[in-house]
């Protein structure tokens, strides 16, 4: 009388065993890759890619999985904790650092690859610039850049701040405003980006929210002078309901022509394409007093894990997405600055609003920065920094006051890491 | 009375293992696993070290502004909301115990809000309640109500009225649901034996229907303060817990620690969570018993 015993044994046995790995016993190999930026379009785009390597290499298959974007890089850190079933990855520029220091990412070959070669300056420095070795290969850059109405009374694009003001300020009546501003979730960015560019050349690119004699960005007289200015453009030249905006609405603010001014990625210039709008340009972000102005150069990339059972087809996979042909046509579906150096033959990235950032990397001072993602604090800040953004346009907090929290804050990272 | 052999015992033990093996994994394992980490200096940035720090992430959150400010929110987010669904809630099942035509069609649509996502919900009302394209100021404005739009979301007193706003219209729906199941468990003798006495409608209403469903509604009500208290999606999706904290309730502070990737003080928070809705559910079914044996 041992059967069912047996058969219990067998069966939940059976049970685990389907919560284990996902590898198949046949000679197929097949790959689980997890995307994190997901969107429809995109990942209808990453399946015409995959089908591309699958017919290349027959005999392996790949499986896309598409976490919504919310809580996308949450869950990928959650299986990468468990070290199973995961092979290649969406690895971004703010989880790389912690991707690799708890050793879930593979070190990719760049020697004998011939894509290696054909990939930007840029793209080869971002790919090895966390630890210093290829955990990832980029697929595409965002930068931001000025987009303006040209209907709204504007005779030139503003090239500083203090002129963003000031035509921000004229174009406000009624129910249009001058400035998409940006409040809510994110916002704290923007604030730091003008801070960067009233500090000027005393800034250090490599860690651009230290000045180059190690006092923090936030430190200095020039800072407070251009957060008065950031204050000045929400209250009079922005929505007063912007104190809640995150991306969409102030893309929306832009495109329903409440707004005539935004600065966003390049992304947007789709959406802007898209929505019916006309007249419209795009110019570089606006530069601070000294003529300088500093933003980082945010991407992504593709890596493959570190336990992964199929390390060469992982590493193929990703080698197969980063070459010209597949990177352009993801940088245009995109609406990314591409990876390849072939890119710039390329008349959609040379021409009308693309033209913008071509312009920005020509110009000297126009500087791309590294943030410093890879502190221990570096997402708390972001949490901490948005809301005492909110504070202080709702008056709940000074100028001042924020900028001794955020000196102190960094002053203590820096300690940290150190 | 069977009397069960040892073998069959065993058996029968056999048999639930896969249930019990299923639970222990997926609901026990995780909630020790978080109990574990508050005690834990536990950062994503950095998990080759997660050294035991003893009450150090308690200190820590308690410590700051921000978690008073949330536990209070939390207290008006869970009381108005509550107050509205249920009444709400009630009148809707009142009026859907009666009889008319096309009833059921009108039912699934009166509950389909339950079967959304909180999340979405909550995207659809940060649009609606938008201070610039929102339908809502939209409406306001040429009834002539205002004269100027409203910052529903940018402004810290309307944002805490926005998302209890979002957040009734979201639960009445399952008050009416459970209400309305306790309703047609009350026997229809009743109230043709208290129509005979020549009791009013609202007599028989206060006098046979409500002493017959209060065990049932004094459950919903408990059952749907630990929901509503739990549940961080609408704030979340609508306002983030902004402007400056002002809609920020416990749950959504939990997840604004998550973010900033200290999963030992966000476990630190779920356990004062556990211990206040703990608390709070031994007094309340307490108190709710004491008013039953009088």
């Amino acid at each position: 009388m041992k059967k069912p015993l047996l058969a219990a044994a067998v069966a939940t046995t059976l049970v685990l065993a389907g919560c284990g790995s996902g590898s198949s016993s046949s000679g197929e190999v097949r790959l689980r890759m997890i995307e994190s930026l997901t969107s429809p379009e995109r990942t209808k785009l990453i399946k015409t890619l995959i089908a591309g390597f699958e017919k290349a290499n027959p005999g392996v298959t790949v499986e896309l999985v598409s976490p919504p974007l919310d809580s996308a890089d949450q869950k990928i850190t959650q299986i990468l904790q468990t070290k199973k079933d995961l092979d290649v990855l969406e690895v971004r520029d703010h989880t790389a650092k912690s991707f690799s220091n708890n050793g879930w990412l593979a070190e990719l070959p760049t020697t004998e690859w011939p894509g290696w070669s054909d990939l930007t300056e840029l793209a080869q420095k971002k790919a090895v610039e966390v630890g210093g070795k290829a955990y990832l290969i980029p697929y595409g850059f965002y930068q931001r850049t000025l987009f303006y109405r040209t209907d709204f009374g504007m005779a030139q694009p503003p090239t500083t701040w203090e002129e963003l003001y000031e035509a921000g300020k004229k174009m406000t009546s009624g129910d249009r405003y001058g400035y998409s501003f940006r409040g809510g979730k994110g916002g704290a960015d923007y604030a730091v980006m003008m801070i960067s560019a009233y500090n000027g050349e005393a800034l250090n690119p490599e860690k651009s929210f230290y000045l180059k004699d190690k006092r923090t960005i936030f430190s200095t007289p020039e800072a407070a002078q251009a957060m008065e200015l950031y204050v000045k453009i929400f209250k009079e030249a922005s929505p007063p309901d912007s104190v809640s905006w995150g991306y969409p609405e102030m893309v929306q603010g832009f495109t329903s022509g409440v707004t005539g001014m935004l600065i966003q990625d390049p992304e947007v210039i789709k959406t802007v394409e898209d929505s019916g709008v006309t007249a419209w340009s795009t110019t570089p972000i606006p530069k601070g007093p000294t003529g300088y102005a500093f933003q980082p150069v945010g991407y992504a990339g593709w890596g493959a894990t570190s336990f992964t059972k199929h390390p060469k087809e992982a590493v193929k996979l990703v080698q197969f997405l980063s070459e010209a042909k597949q990177s352009i046509a993801f940088a245009k579906g995109n609406s990314l600055i591409p990876i390849s150096k072939q890119a710039q033959n390329d008349p959609q990235f040379s021409q009308g609003a693309w033209k913008a950032y071509l312009q920005a990397q020509q110009d000297p001072k126009q500087v791309t920065t590294i943030r410093p993602v890879d502190y221990p604090g570096w997402s708390q800040f972001g949490v901490d920094s948005d809301r005492d953004v909110q504070a202080l346009l709702t008056g709940k907090k000074t100028v001042a006051e924020v900028l001794k929290s955020w000196d102190a804050f960094w002053i203590d990272q820096a300690k940290k890491v150190s | 009375m069977r009397t069960f052999s040892v073998r069959r015992a065993r058996f029968i033990a056999l048999c639930l293992l896969p249930g019990v093996v299923f639970v222990a994994l997926f609901t026990y394992y995780p909630v020790i696993r978080g109990a574990v980490m508050a005690f834990q200096r536990y950062n994503l940035f950095d998990l080759t070290s997660t050294p035991f720090v003893g009450l150090e992430n308690f200190r820590a959150v308690l410590g700051e502004d921000r978690f008073w400010t949330a536990l209070r929110n939390t207290g008006t987010w869970v009381a108005v909301s509550l107050f509205f669904q249920f009444f709400l809630g009630f009148g809707l099942a009142l009026l859907l115990r009666r009889h008319f035509r096309g009833r059921g069609l009108y039912q699934a649509w009166v509950f389909f809000p339950w079967a959304m996502s909180g999340f979405l919900i909550g995207l659809l009302w940060r649009w609606m309640f938008n201070g610039q394209f929102g339908v809502i100021n939209d409406l306001l404005l040429k009834t002539g109500i205002i004269d100027q739009r409203i910052g529903f979301l940018a402004t810290p007193g309307w944002a805490m009225t926005s998302v209890i706003v979002a957040n009734v219209w979201y639960g009445v729906t399952f008050f009416a649901i459970m209400i309305m199941a306790a309703l047609q468990s009350v026997p229809k003798e009743l109230y043709e034996a208290a129509s005979v006495d020549g009791a009013s409608r609202l007599r028989q209403f206060w006098h046979v229907t409500l002493p017959h469903i209060r065990p049932t509604l004094a459950l919903i009500v408990l059952l749907r303060i630990i929901w509503i208290l739990n549940f961080p999606d609408l704030i979340y999706s609508m306002t983030g817990g902004g402007p400056a904290g002002s809609t920020d309730i416990i749950t959504t502070f939990l997840i604004q620690q998550v973010i900033g990737g200290d999963y030992g003080r966000a476990g630190a928070v779920g356990l004062l969570i556990l211990g206040l809705l703990l608390s709070f559910s031994v007094f309340y079914l307490n108190a709710t018993r004491f008013e039953k044996a009088r």
